[in-house]
């Protein structure tokens, strides 16, 4: 039987179609299998109501490699980020706190709270810059392996070494902090203003189960500091029609350059030969034969479920059930009538076009935690809100508008009952929570999508409903992820490649693990 | 007015090491202890009369056999060590005691789960190789990362063979285990809750963290490069731990030490960024070529010393330096042995003689962690207890016992109230919980010494009360201990050394970073460099 492509790659999430756009390009006949009826994974759009699209679970971009935007030139496909200017955060005792990307606005802002703190701001965000600086690098670097004996591995750990060596003490200090400290810790040395660390310290919790005190949340700090659309450090952005535009246009690219996608084509098994992947069965039955196959899906469904235990080694096997998940959040999507009016600073404004940060205080932020540590989710939770059609209308129709709110904490495994008898309950102590800050909220109201992490396990297939396939700790990251002495792309099975979240550099709407991915396959085809 | 070669402030354990090493090699030692008696964390002091007891800490970590080689601070010491390490107590199932030897524990673990005491052979075998690749980082003087030296390349290079030399998957799991969460690394090897708490507790002792708090692990990992078992022993001493320290004093007097107690240091002066004189509270005034501080970081830099001497970037990271201390200490004069539940038959003296656990499940050492963070003491406290006298009776009068209790978390800082207003409503707290498995106790105190964070400060010199002179989190370990570019006990004021639990390897009763720091000094005195 004679494989009738070179690669299929399995999920046409944004990983799996950058993996399969530079395979494409580089000349192999490529075939993505996407389950569901849309491409994108986690990064899609989908009109869930009449007239209203929400980017249904990942909603911001900023992330996204400038490579791949360039060397696929998305911009062509029909990417379009719109700018997402500014944080506000309503306090609980009516005041707020309003960063927006004009540094001299933001500034007279944070004085407003604490005058050290806006001096500090300059300082700190000169500090991650060059942080950010040195980590950008790696981002793009297969992992080494620091138990092998291949001078390769031993090469790449010296260059990280030399590179550490090369910083000023300074910044050795500080990437020293920011691998290993609490983002709470971290912003301690930092500023004073509870709020202001409050609100910065969310981003290093976001898609964890960890809280803002728990030691490895510092390091996500970074990552707003990474965000790199058209070059500029720190912006966030939309993309025109919702996320699920990032994943259209990367599958336009694949597409013209040869890669054939299919969508609802779930998939059985992975067909295998003597120890080699070779192809894969679909649910329909029909067998599709490659010389190579590339996961973008999460190791438990790759290798539980499409391979079996019983073709992997034991060791692997293990490490894979040790593996972290762990969904820590949920998302509630809102077709509104109108805007919402907030308390601390009423009436529509600018304030309402960028992100709404439910995150007030430390504690608040803490005590969130401390109930999912517990199997509950929280009773005030963190709430990241996003209103895309203020900044791109052609998602909700005229004078409406889609409210897009990223909740944490919810726990996967709750202690009592189960998320399908919860999820209406859950939905409803997230518009509490939002009437807090802005009553009018229940009056505005026309749909309301409630997903739990098991719906995103469900729907998504994203395992426990982790939104990154695995948790981004510490001891997943980078030559750890997901498993040790497998964080090369490859697999125990030969041919068998991943490429999804769940390898190096992890989640976010980046495309490097698919990229990484692909440039690896492309090197040891065999 | 004399002049030494060294003034070592500070008589802990630490510091009595390093003044023995220092004066066997000849130099003119004078060491100032602030407080009546010698041994700071390590002392035995008569609680009630006839009633000698560990006041501080009660097991040794264990002390280096290295440097009772090497400084025989001999007679009159003799370590105790029980067969029993620790006995994990709780409500809703048996206790499980872990014993020195293996067998006997995989015995006593069948009890609660079978499939716990298959595993545990392989957790003591992981730990003990891991530990054996660990252990030459104790004794060595951390690498500085930035102007590495041919020496320190050297050491760096060794480590690395080392590291290489484990199998793959101990390797990985060294990787692993070092940034992970202690809850997670015991759910990997054991089912049973009680067993699960009573090793976890070894990461998050004497630390401003929970169960479920990345970098937890490494705790586990420094106790088995101490002594190639992830659980700590219950080693003490006859006549407790103050045996240590008297004999320590004693050997650096005979080398020829000058020991002198009530004498609390008020100033490091420095002149030309080099130390140069201790003056005492008292106005006494020492001149010296070297001074080494056992005092912790944050005293040593930002008490001490005038700031006009350091650079600010120096005192802003030293302002940063996380010292707030979350234990509290209890010691019980009792007149007689208090009986624990589910704890009987004539095995049970054995058991007792060991440390004894209380935290039962993960949820609950959490839980106790909770409190911390938002500045209040534990409701449900985990323990660390210990009963001397089962291993040394002369501690007590005949059939008396006492009881030795470090409690977690009591966080220094308070957000209602005071620890002095507030010390014996804490207290009670702590003997409710331990009645609960020690019913009748309460009938036995004859007398109660409670010390708080605050005492921990005022009494011992310990800044914030922490008992490891500072947070022992990744980024204040090893080369980073107590900063970055200053792990080599040395610091920006020359002849001026740190030597205490603020340096690595970090606290305990081992005695290594006082014989480490005492290597260092020896470096520069025969270098010309003091």
């Amino acid at each position: 039987m004679t494989a009738k492509y070179d690669v299929i790659v399995i999920g046409g999430g944004h990983n799996g179609l950058v993996n399969a756009a530079y395979l494409a390009r580089a000349g192999k006949r490529v075939l993505v299998l996407e389950r569901r009826h849309v491409l994108g994974g986690a990064a899609v759009t989908e009109e869930v109501f009449p007239g209203f699209r929400f980017s249904v679970c990942s909603y911001v971009v900023s992330l996204l490699r400038p490579e791949i935007i360039r060397e696929l030139d998305l911009p062509r496909h029909g990417l379009e980020i719109l700018p997402l200017d500014g944080t506000f955060t309503p306090m609980l005792n009516g005041d707020y706190l309003w960063r927006v990307n004009d540094h001299a606005k933001t500034r007279r802002e944070i004085a407003r709270h604490s005058r050290l703190d806006a001096e500090a701001y300059d300082e700190y965000g000169k500090a991650m810059i060059d942080m950010a600086h040195f980590v950008k690098p790696i981002m793009s670097m297969t992992p080494p392996d620091p138990t092998s004996l291949n001078p390769k591995g031993l090469k790449d750990l010296l260059f990280l070494g030399r590179r550490f060596q090369k910083l000023p003490d300074e910044d050795k200090y500080n990437q020293i902090q920011l691998m290993t400290m609490s983002a709470v810790d971290f912003l301690d040395q930092w500023f004073e203003a509870d709020v202001l660390k409050a609100t910065m310290s969310a981003s290093g919790i976001i898609g964890t189960f960890l809280g803002v005190r728990s030691p490895g949340t510092a390091y996500v700090l970074l990552h707003h500091y990474m965000g790199e659309i058209d070059g500029a450090f720190r912006s966030w952005g939309l993309s025109r029609g919702g996320t699920g535009a990032i994943s259209n246009a990367i599958a336009d690219a694949a597409r013209e350059a040869g890669a054939e996608i299919r969508t609802e084509a779930p998939i059985e098994k992975i067909l295998l030969k003597n120890g080699k992947a070779k192809g894969v069965v679909l649910k329909s039955g029909d067998e599709i034969y490659a010389r190579i196959v590339s996961s973008s899906v999460d190791p438990r469904l790759t290798f539980m479920k499409m391979v079996g235990e019983e073709h992997l080694p034991d060791d692997f096997t293990d490490d894979l059930k040790r593996y972290k998940y762990r969904g820590s959040s949920g998302k509630v999507n809102l077709a509104l009538d109108s805007l919402p009016n907030l308390k601390s600073l009423p009436g529509v404004g600018p304030h309402l076009r960028g992100a709404i940060s439910i995150s007030p205080a430390v504690d608040y932020m803490e005590r969130a935690y401390d109930e999912a540590k517990y199997g509950r989710y929280s009773r005030r939770p963190y709430i990241d809100i996003v209103i895309p059609s203020l900044t791109d209308p052609s998602v909700a129709p005229p004078g409406k508008h889609v409210m897009s709110c990223f909740v944490q904490y919810a726990p996967y495994n709750l202690k009592e009952g189960s998320w399908d008898e919860k999820r209406e309950e859950f939905g409803d102590t997230v518009i509490d929570t939002i009437a807090e800050h802005a009553p009018n909220i229940r009056d505005i109201i026309l749909h309301r999508q409630v997903l739990t992490p098991l719906d995103l396990e469900r729907e998504f297939g994203l395992s426990e409903g982790n939104i990154f396939q695995g948790e981004l700790t510490l001891e997943q990251l980078f030559f750890l992820r997901p498993a040790p002495g497998w964080a090369q792309y490859r697999t125990p099975i030969r041919n068998l490649y991943m490429c999804g979240s769940a390898t190096h550099p992890g989640g976010g709407i980046m495309g490097a693990p698919g990229r990484n991915a692909a440039m690896q396959i492309l090197k040891n085809k065999d | 007015m004399s002049i030494f070669d060294i003034i070592i402030i500070g008589a802990g354990h630490n510091g009595l090491v390093a003044a023995g090493y220092l004066a066997a090699s000849g130099l003119k030692t004078l060491v100032l202890e602030r407080r009546e008696t010698v041994g700071g964390g390590a002392v035995t002091e008569e609680i009630h009369p006839g009633f000698r007891c560990p006041i501080l800490d009660h097991v040794v970590a264990p002390f280096s056999p290295q440097i009772i080689k090497e400084l025989k601070p001999g007679h009159g010491m003799e370590f105790l060590t029980p067969a029993a390490r620790v006995l994990a107590l709780s409500h809703d199932s048996p206790s499980v005691c872990i014993y020195n030897d293996t067998a006997q524990t995989v015995r006593e673990i069948k009890k609660v789960s079978a499939r716990d005491a298959e595993s545990y052979p392989g957790f003591e075998r992981s730990f003990s190789r891991i530990g054996k690749m660990l252990a030459p980082l104790l004794a060595m003087t951390p690498p500085a990362l930035e102007h590495s030296s041919p020496g320190e390349l050297w050491n760096l290079g060794k480590l690395g063979r080392s590291f290489r030399r484990l199998d793959k998957k101990n390797a990985y799991r060294l990787l692993r285990w070092g940034p992970m969460a202690v809850a997670d690394l015991v759910a990997e090897w054991f089912e049973t809750e009680s067993l699960r708490a009573t090793v976890a507790a070894r990461g998050i002792l004497g630390a401003f963290a929970g169960p479920w708090s990345a970098g937890t692990s490494a705790g586990l990992l420094w106790q088995a490069a101490m002594d190639g078992h992830a659980i700590a022993p219950a080693t003490s001493l006859k006549g407790g731990l103050g045996a240590l320290t008297q004999a320590l004093s004693n050997s650096a007097k005979n080398s020829g030490a000058e020991i002198r107690t009530n004498a609390d240091v008020e100033k490091i002066e420095a002149t030309e960024n080099r130390a140069a004189k201790v003056l005492l509270k008292t106005g006494e005034e020492f001149s010296t070529r070297a001074i080494v501080s056992n005092a912790d970081p944050r005293t040593t830099f930002l008490d001490l010393l005038d700031p006009a001497c350091l650079d600010p970037s120096f005192l802003l990271k030293m302002r940063n330096y996380r010292s707030t201390g979350v234990t509290a200490k209890i010691n019980l004069a009792l007149s007689g042995l208090p009986s624990f539940e589910g704890v009987d038959g004539e095995d049970a003296r054995t058991k007792l003689s060991g440390r004894i656990h209380i935290g039962p499940d993960i949820d609950y050492l959490e839980r106790a962690f909770d409190a911390a963070k938002y500045g209040d003491y534990s409701p449900q406290p985990c323990m660390d207890v210990t009963i001397p006298t089962l291993l040394d009776p002369d501690l007590a009068p005949a059939g008396a016992q006492v009881m030795s209790i470090q409690v977690q978390y009591a966080p220094y800082n308070l957000t209602t109230g005071d620890w002095d207003s507030r010390r014996d409503e804490f207290a009670d707290t702590v003997m409710d919980v331990l009645s609960s498995y020690a019913p009748k106790l309460t009938e036995l105190i004859v007398a109660r010494q409670v010390i708080t964070p605050l005492d921990l400060h005022d009494t011992y010199g310990l800044s914030g009360g922490h008992i490891h002179h500072g947070e022992q989190s990744l980024d204040q370990s090893f080369t980073f201990r107590p900063l970055i570019g200053w792990a080599q006990y040395r610091t920006p004021i020359k002849g001026l050394y740190l030597c205490g639990a603020g340096t690595h390897p970090g606290g305990g009763i081992t005695g290594v970073p006082g014989a480490n720091a005492a290597r260092e000094i020896l470096k520069d005195f025969k270098g010309r460099k003091i």
